[in-house]
């Protein structure tokens, strides 16, 4: 215990170094007048949790009675353009939520991406290494503050439980572009390996920290996005099929099964000056075989949000949200869920009224406030609530955070 | 239970039919002096449509057409010169484009425009920048500088 907290100080302090040492004032002061083609930026962001009328635990302890503060997320990214058509990028992140993560520094995404046709009217290029998986409108920026609409993302289809099956990829990108009068397309596609190391991911496709690993299998990835009028209307349908097997320990209950995870998202928004309205529809196929008959088995998700944003002026702005997380469509109330396996039908489904609001105290320090009213656990982490007999249907959350960002 | 959802869903329905409807509270203020997208003087063109200069500055188009960068300025997100260029040019509001920067910057997939802090350091970098581009007051625009025009 006390080896961790020295280890995970030791990594903070490294991190402030390089944030130091990495500070656009610095390399501002180096060549003042010089075209930067280096750029740096990150963000840090300190969150607060509080969990009331329940025994549910969301990003730590928050059901204790001064909630918790176990909620950082820190990111640095440098990004070199040697060429107008060759850039380096890369982001190294370290993000704290509870048991599911620690607050490691990780490599978030890092890559080379050479353009090889631009005009004005077209793209296409190609990405090779770790990049942030294209998905929905929120996932590639999913871990930095001030491009969210809220403290927490939608968990109907930005669950944070497994988020590094969705994270990023290992392997090509390949992108186009094309911009005319009637608006804009860009296409990615992506062939590579998921990342299904972490603990979280496992506890929550195998409901709990088994005494094997996941590995990570070929996985594929695509997402369309059409804008209008320069991002009035945006629209975009996003799909993967994301692979993973599983390396049995010794003495192991599970054999080598293989875990096949198939989303497929609608994305919609409008953006008017003072408002807009996001919404988001998705299926989730997955199917768990070999593992164990009472393991494996296959089921469809469903899911959906509607949002909406108001922007009082460019300093303030509320969002209200309504988040709903099906896990298995043809079971909504988990009655059969419950009837097979005696958990909680509510460990299910999820459907979470969110209202917040935003205060931009400048353009780089943002303070955020928001309310959920949730019916249903089927979003929870199973690491922070191990036992689904200890948790409570209906629950409230409140969420802080202020970041920074530079 | 089902009493309990549809509940919530009106409320929600209702919640954003407010939203929606609220009074547009702010209306911007229009200065009196009209602004201009201005190029350094070594770029060849004089006139641009819209769609390709929010390309430029949305950050995803980089190259001018003899392939030569495009450097791009701006100045802070909440500048009223600002504010007016992407309303009056790009036909764009300024958190879009703040929110399409994040994008790029937070995903390694691009970069973020240069930062000016004022129209002076504005005038001064895009005279002197190869393949520079930005925008001025009408007023503030001298001969060191080429009006870029929108069509």
């Amino acid at each position: 215990m006390l080896n961790k907290s020295v280890i995970l100080i030791g990594s903070l302090i490294r991190l402030v170094l390089l944030l130091t040492i990495l500070h656009p004032s610095c390399i501002k002061a180096a060549d003042a007048q010089e075209l930067k083609s280096l750029q740096v930026h990150g963000f840090l962001s300190q969150g607060y949790i509080k969990t009331t009328s329940t025994r549910n635990d969301v990003f730590g302890d928050s059901t204790r009675g001064r909630g918790s503060f176990d909620f950082r997320e820190i990111g640095v990214n440098a990004s070199y353009r040697p060429l107008t058509n060759l850039q380096f990028s890369g982001q190294l992140l370290s993000r704290q939520t509870g048991e599911d993560s620690k607050g490691g520094i990780r490599i978030d995404y890092g890559f080379v991406d050479y353009t090889a046709i631009t005009t004005e009217a077209k793209e296409f290029g190609i990405r090779l290494g770790r990049t942030k998986n294209p998905f929905g409108f929120y996932n590639e920026t999913r871990d930095v503050p001030f491009t969210r609409p809220s403290i927490l993302l939608p968990q109907s289809i930005y669950f944070d439980r497994a988020r590094n099956l969705g994270l990023a990829s290992d392997g090509v990108q390949l992108y186009g572009e094309s911009r005319a009068d009637w608006g804009d397309i860009t296409v990615q596609f992506v062939t590579g390996f998921p990342q299904v190391d972490d603990k979280s991911t496992e506890a929550a496709i195998l409901r709990k920290n088994q005494p094997g690993d996941l590995t990570t299998r070929l996985s594929y990835l695509g997402r369309m996005i059409y804008e209008r009028d320069g991002g009035r209307l945006r629209l975009g349908v996003s799909g993967a099929q994301v692979n993973a097997g599983y390396d049995p320990a010794a003495r192991d209950f599970l054999s080598a099964g293989s875990i096949e995870f198939v989303p497929l998202i609608f994305s919609a928004q409008y953006n008017a000056e003072h408002w807009s309205i996001t919404s988001e529809y998705a299926l989730r196929y997955i199917e768990l075989k070999n593992f164990h008959p009472l393991v494996d088995q296959s089921f469809t998700g469903e899911s959906f949000y509607f949002q909406g944003i108001y922007r009082f002026n460019p300093a303030w702005e509320a969002v209200l949200r309504y988040d709903v997380l099906f896990t298995d469509r043809k079971d909504r109330d988990g009655s059969e869920w419950r009837a097979k396996t005696g958990l909680p039908a509510d460990s299910r489904f999820a459907k979470d009224l969110t209202v917040g609001v935003r205060w931009n105290i400048t353009p780089a320090i943002m303070l955020r406030g928001e309310y959920h009213r949730v019916n249903g656990t089927a979003w929870l982490s199973t690491l922070d609530n191990p036992d689904p007999a200890f948790t409570d249907q209906h629950w409230n959350l409140f969420a802080a955070q202020i970041s920074y960002r530079f | 239970m089902a009493a309990r959802i549809t509940e919530h869903c009106w409320g929600c329905i209702f919640l954003l039919f407010l939203l929606i409807c609220a009074p547009l509270a702010v209306s911007a203020t229009q200065t009196s002096d009209p602004v201009e997208v201005i190029v350094h003087s070594g770029v060849g063109i004089r006139h641009l449509s819209r769609n390709s200069l929010r390309a430029i500055f949305g950050m995803r188009l980089r190259a001018w057409q003899d392939g030569s960068p495009i450097r791009v300025f701006v100045l802070p997100d909440d500048a009223p010169l600002h504010n007016l260029f992407a309303k009056e040019k790009l036909n764009i509001f300024p958190y879009q484009l703040r929110s399409a920067w994040d994008r790029l910057i937070f995903s390694g997939t691009g970069q973020a425009p240069f930062l000016v802090n004022s129209e002076e350091e504005m005038r001064v970098r895009v005279a002197t920048t190869p393949g520079a581009i930005g925008y001025l007051k009408r007023v503030n625009i001298d001969d060191s500088i080429q009006i870029l025009h929108v069509e």
